[in-house]
């Protein structure tokens, strides 16, 4: 019986090294070991360049190779009978093994010897599984179907999207045992990720944000592939050192560098993945484990139809939420108290629209934008009730166009007003509505230096 | 160029490295150019370290086995776990042959040592037992004069052609 490359998918973690059978043009054989094989699809795999060695001057000459992989729980070995096609130098397959490929080097301490040169792509001609004893023991696994099942279900039940992104934290903690996990989405600009929710961490990291190519979750983003790392790895960590690199060589508006970003210090495994709608990236689900070796491909191909389910989901309600359901009579009558207390200074900056509480950072960019704004309309005439549509055709806010998705800034910007003030709070009233609560005065002021 | 009767092509501290908890990987190829490879089970290196003798087992080799017997060259791949050392040996000719007296115990304490070395990079011992399995069945030995040796460590001299220290 010929085994599918798919199911042999485990000997593809480069957890058991593999090895490559050439044969040179006189006719000699080499034969050489691999760090990793790459799965690419059911009739592909790629393996990583790294050096220009007699592997490769053998597949120049002759594409043909046969590899040997070892499954790293059955201990059963696959020969693989290979053509080489091509390599790429660039792209989500590269990107995905060069993460890779990072991630077993910094494990085998040898980070300063493997270094992608480019992914040479091989078609599987034939897969066979060399007899031999298998070990009976297997791993225990969570059951992922069920645990899919069981969080899509609860996602149908979401109305709003900032329900939806905590009950779909919930759901992974709960159904899959995925303690930390975080969603970015994508800026307008499309440089940047803003961190929108997260769960698992001492400080939520909401407003935080990455440049596309930097860490695992931009590179994710950069070349809209999922990443998987089961090592510690420092070239795809996020420290503020390399975030404040970036913010000062960032071309346009700064990278919010005040806020940190919540991912742990340090990750064993790592996964991320792009969330697509049609070919535009909305974020992107990064979830990670303290523990090395966490994540299989099976949690991956979970996460992805998640994502996918996600994207969906949180676009059609992004979508309704531009369209304000009838003001609800019960909650205009709420009588909103008086503010009392001492008076709070709050300044605002027009460069980067940075806003400050009592000389505190709070927010920039969009969310510092729209929180000013509500205070002044506020102050100017009392209003209290908003909706998401007039500050969508407010051009002053110079908002991008209806890609930006405005109700995830909102969800930002309440949560980010929770955690740091609490006589300011954005209280959503309905579908596209929502209430400004301040229970101190305020004492507004522009400033016109940066 | 084969060596006349001048100092072996492998020194006597590779021979001993050959001899370790290393992995081995045989490759030979068919008529077409076609490559074969396949896992081998311990290794013997002669006294005066100019034959090696590599154990492959029936069952788990039978390409490579064809090609060996059909006279094409082979390729043998020696890599230790826990240090990444990698040496690449290479015959213009594999003779297969029976195992000798000794033989079988060789390819027992090879297995047992390899067993031990990876258990202590983390793998379980019945993923071990099951690896090294093989080192018990119906075996032959496939022998040849090394015509080259590779430095294959990772790194910047992998690929180096590694001549006899005079």
């Amino acid at each position: 019986m010929t085994p599918s490359l798919r199911s042999l998918r485990r000997c593809f973690e480069g957890a058991v090294p593999a090895s490559i059978a050439t044969c040179s043009p006189d006719g000699m054989p080499n034969v050489a070991k691999l760090s990793h094989v790459h799965f690419l699809d059911d009739a592909h795999v790629a393996l990583s360049y790294q050096f220009f060695n007699k592997t490769r001057e053998n597949i120049l000459h002759n594409a043909r190779a046969t590899v040997e992989v070892v499954d790293p729980v059955s201990a059963i070995h696959y020969t693989l009978w290979l053509e080489y096609l091509r390599t790429e130098t660039e792209g989500p397959l590269f990107e995905n093994m060069k993460a890779r490929l990072a991630a077993i080097a910094s494990h085998t301490g040898m980070s300063k010897v493997f270094r992608l040169l480019g992914s040479d792509v091989y078609r599987v001609l034939g897969v066979e599984a060399v007899p031999g004893e298998a070990n009976p023991e297997t791993s225990a696994r969570v059951d992922l179907l069920s645990g899919l099942r069981a969080c899509l279900g609860e996602l149908t039940a979401c109305a709003d999207l900032a329900h939806l992104l905590d009950v779909m934290l919930a759901g992974l903690e709960r159904h899959w045992d995925i303690r930390h996990s975080m969603l970015l989405m994508l800026d307008p600009d499309g440089k940047r990720l803003y961190t929108v929710a997260s769960r698992g961490y001492a400080e939520s990291g909401v407003g935080s944000e990455v440049r596309v190519g930097e860490g695992i979750v931009g590179v994710v983003a950069g070349a809209r592939t999922p990443i998987r790392i089961g090592y510690a790895v420092q070239e795809y960590r996020y420290s503020q050192a390399t975030r404040r690199r970036f913010a000062d060589s960032a071309d346009g508006e700064a990278l919010e560098t005040e806020i940190p970003f919540p991912g742990l210090a340090e990750a064993g495994s790592q996964l991320a993945v792009p969330l697509m709608l049609g070919d535009r990236l909305l974020g992107v689900l990064y979830v990670e484990s303290p523990l090395e070796q966490r994540f299989t491909y099976e949690d991956e191909d979970a996460l992805v139809v998640l994502a996918a389910h996600l994207a969906l989901s949180i676009d059609f309600l992004s979508r309704a939420a531009e369209h304000p359901a009838e003001a609800s009579a019960k909650l205009i009558a709420v009588a909103v108290s008086e503010p009392h207390g001492i008076p709070v200074q709050i300044r605002h900056f027009p460069a980067d629209n940075s806003v400050f509480v009592d000389n505190q950072y709070l927010i920039k960019g969009v969310a510092g934008a729209i929180i000013w704004k509500l205070l002044r309309e506020q102050a100017e005439t009392g209003r209290a009730e908003f909706t998401n549509r007039e500050l969508r055709l407010d051009a002053s806010l110079k908002l991008p166009d209806v890609t930006d998705n405005l109700d995830a800034r909102l969800i930002l910007l309440q949560r980010r007003l929770a955690e740091r003030c609490a006589f300011l709070a954005i209280e959503k009233t309905g579908r596209g509505r929502f209430r400004l609560n301040v229970t101190r005065p305020l004492q507004l002021g522009q400033s016109t230096g940066n | 160029m084969p060596q006349m009767k001048s100092d072996p092509l492998l020194d006597a501290k590779q021979a001993a490295f050959l001899g370790g908890p290393v992995a081995i990987n045989v490759a030979s190829h068919d008529a077409a150019q076609i490559p074969s490879i396949a896992r081998a089970y311990g290794c013997r290196i002669s006294a005066d370290r100019r034959e090696v003798v590599v154990f492959l087992s029936k069952r788990c080799a039978q390409a490579i086995l064809r090609d060996l017997a059909a006279g094409a060259p082979v390729a043998a791949v020696f890599s230790r776990p826990k240090t990444h050392e990698t040496l690449q040996i290479k015959g213009a000719r594999g003779r297969i042959q029976p195992l000798q007296a000794g033989d079988r115990a060789i390819m027992r304490a090879c297995g047992a040592a390899f067993s031990a070395e990876i258990m202590l990079l983390g793998y379980s011992a019945s993923f071990s037992d099951a690896l090294m399995a093989p080192a018990n069945d119906d075996a032959v030995g496939v022998a040849f004069m090394p015509d080259a040796v590779f430095e294959q460590t990772p790194g910047p001299k992998a690929g180096m052609r590694l001549e006899p220290k005079p």
